[in-house]
């Protein structure tokens, strides 16, 4: 609602690594590499952690970059969000011997070559970068369940830092944003209409995933019949949208 | 023809979105929020979707919409649909796409000038590199100009 503002409290992380478990520190976090996977269709799953300007890695396609960030109070666009600065997650995915998991135009290869670093929604260089790489067994085919399942799959092993960002103490975070939506009567009145993608296997959108920029609980814009929805300037940077494409 | 690498949106891009930037806090315009809408595969619902988008926009009392779209080639239908849906109700309109020298417009309209180009790479290509061509913060200050002049414009004239 207007004249309920977003605060959004930002931890800085200046080392990622790789240990047994989740842990997390206001400037350091530590993941596991791998996750519990029962899905038949993915054959393997690698999980790594790029050091800063470490970027010469081979990957499948880049699926998506997603933002560490997690719901600590209130509905999406309003109360407390907790994010992560200083590290993102890169996702990538193929099928066995087949194809990349993509819809238009691929970028398997070195990371650092099918990335243009510091833009809106890329990382920058000086980014920790958390790796998911996941590869479906030889056969499959390239199917809207399929990408569903990789992302899903994502998705259960980046809320494993999500319920550690919602108890940080909010004391920690070196930086606060606070978001009030404010009118300006007389002025005149301007929306933004966002086009998005809406018709199957990686070309699809998803609204309100329960966690900023999540995956769990969203609603694809296709299961929509791609009709209009509307969303606040709060929501939005609330991560109330989430790319499948 | 889809979403290619270099102009689509990421999730983080969404999170940090340079249009929603650039927009929300101008206090010369009263902000009204983003309307989400797909991309359906049959023609009817492409001009149904759209016209329900102007219907949105016109209930909201708009004088003006910016429309961005993160793909090209058979999606140029949906998104010169819907803004000849804005631009009929008198709602003043701009577009936000991907053109350079690869993407010329699958349909056009008299809408079709008033779209702006987010291509930046040299040889205006989609160049299968994340995030080269997608919307920047000058992309957003430059539909933010220029939706303020088309309504100006379009104000005077009635």
């Amino acid at each position: 609602m207007r004249g309920e503002p977003l605060k959004i409290r930002v931890f800085h992380m200046k080392e990622v690594t790789v240990g047994n478990y989740f842990y997390l520190e206001a400037d350091r976090l530590i993941i596991p590499d791998h996750v519990a996977c029962q899905n038949p269709d993915i054959e393997q799953l690698t999980i790594q952690v790029l050091p800063p300007h470490h970027h010469d890695v081979r990957t499948n396609t880049i699926m998506d970059i997603i933002p560490l960030s997690a719901k600590v109070l209130g509905l999406m666009g309003t109360g407390i969000t907790h994010t992560l600065t200083g590290v993102c997650v890169v996702l990538c995915g193929a099928i066995r011997d087949g194809e990349q998991m993509h819809e238009f135009g691929s970028t398997e290869g070195i990371l650092h070559e099918n990335m243009k670093w510091n833009c809106a929604g890329t990382p920058k260089k000086e980014d920790y970068i958390i790796l998911i790489d996941m590869l479906a067994k030889k056969d499959c085919i390239l199917t809207r369940k399929l990408c569903l399942e990789m992302f899903a799959l994502a998705d259960r092993f980046i809320q494993g830092i999500r319920e550690l960002l919602k108890i940080m103490d909010g004391r920690d975070a070196v930086e606060t944003h606070v978001y009030e939506e404010k009118s300006h009567p007389g002025k005149p009145r301007v929306a933004i209409v966002k086009q998005v993608a809406g018709q199957g296997a990686m070309y699809d959108t998803l609204v309100f995933p329960q966690e900023p920029g999540g995956f769990a609980g969203g609603i694809s814009i296709i299961d929509m019949n791609n009709m209009p929805v509307l969303l606040t300037a709060n929501e939005f940077r609330d991560g109330a949208l989430r790319a499948m494409v | 023809m889809g979403i290619g690498p270099s102009t689509k949106e990421t999730t983080k891009h969404y999170f940090e979105d340079p249009m929603v930037k650039a927009f929300a806090d101008d206090p010369d315009i009263d902000f009204c929020g983003i309307i989400i809408v797909g991309t359906p595969q049959d023609n009817r619902m492409k001009h149904l979707v759209g016209q329900r988008t102007a219907v949105w926009l016109e209930g909201m009392n708009c004088s003006g919409a910016v429309i961005s779209a993160d793909g090209w080639g058979n999606s140029d239908v949906d998104f010169m649909n819907t803004m000849e849906q804005i631009g009929r109700r008198d709602i003043s309109v701009i577009g936000l796409k991907f053109i350079g020298r690869q993407a010329k417009f699958v349909v056009e309209n008299e809408y079709t000038r008033q779209v702006l180009d987010i291509n930046k790479s040299a040889a205006g290509i989609e160049t299968e590199v994340i995030g080269e061509n997608a919307v920047a913060a000058v992309d957003a200050v430059k539909a933010l100009a220029a939706i303020k002049l088309v309504m100006r414009k379009d104000h005077q004239r009635t």
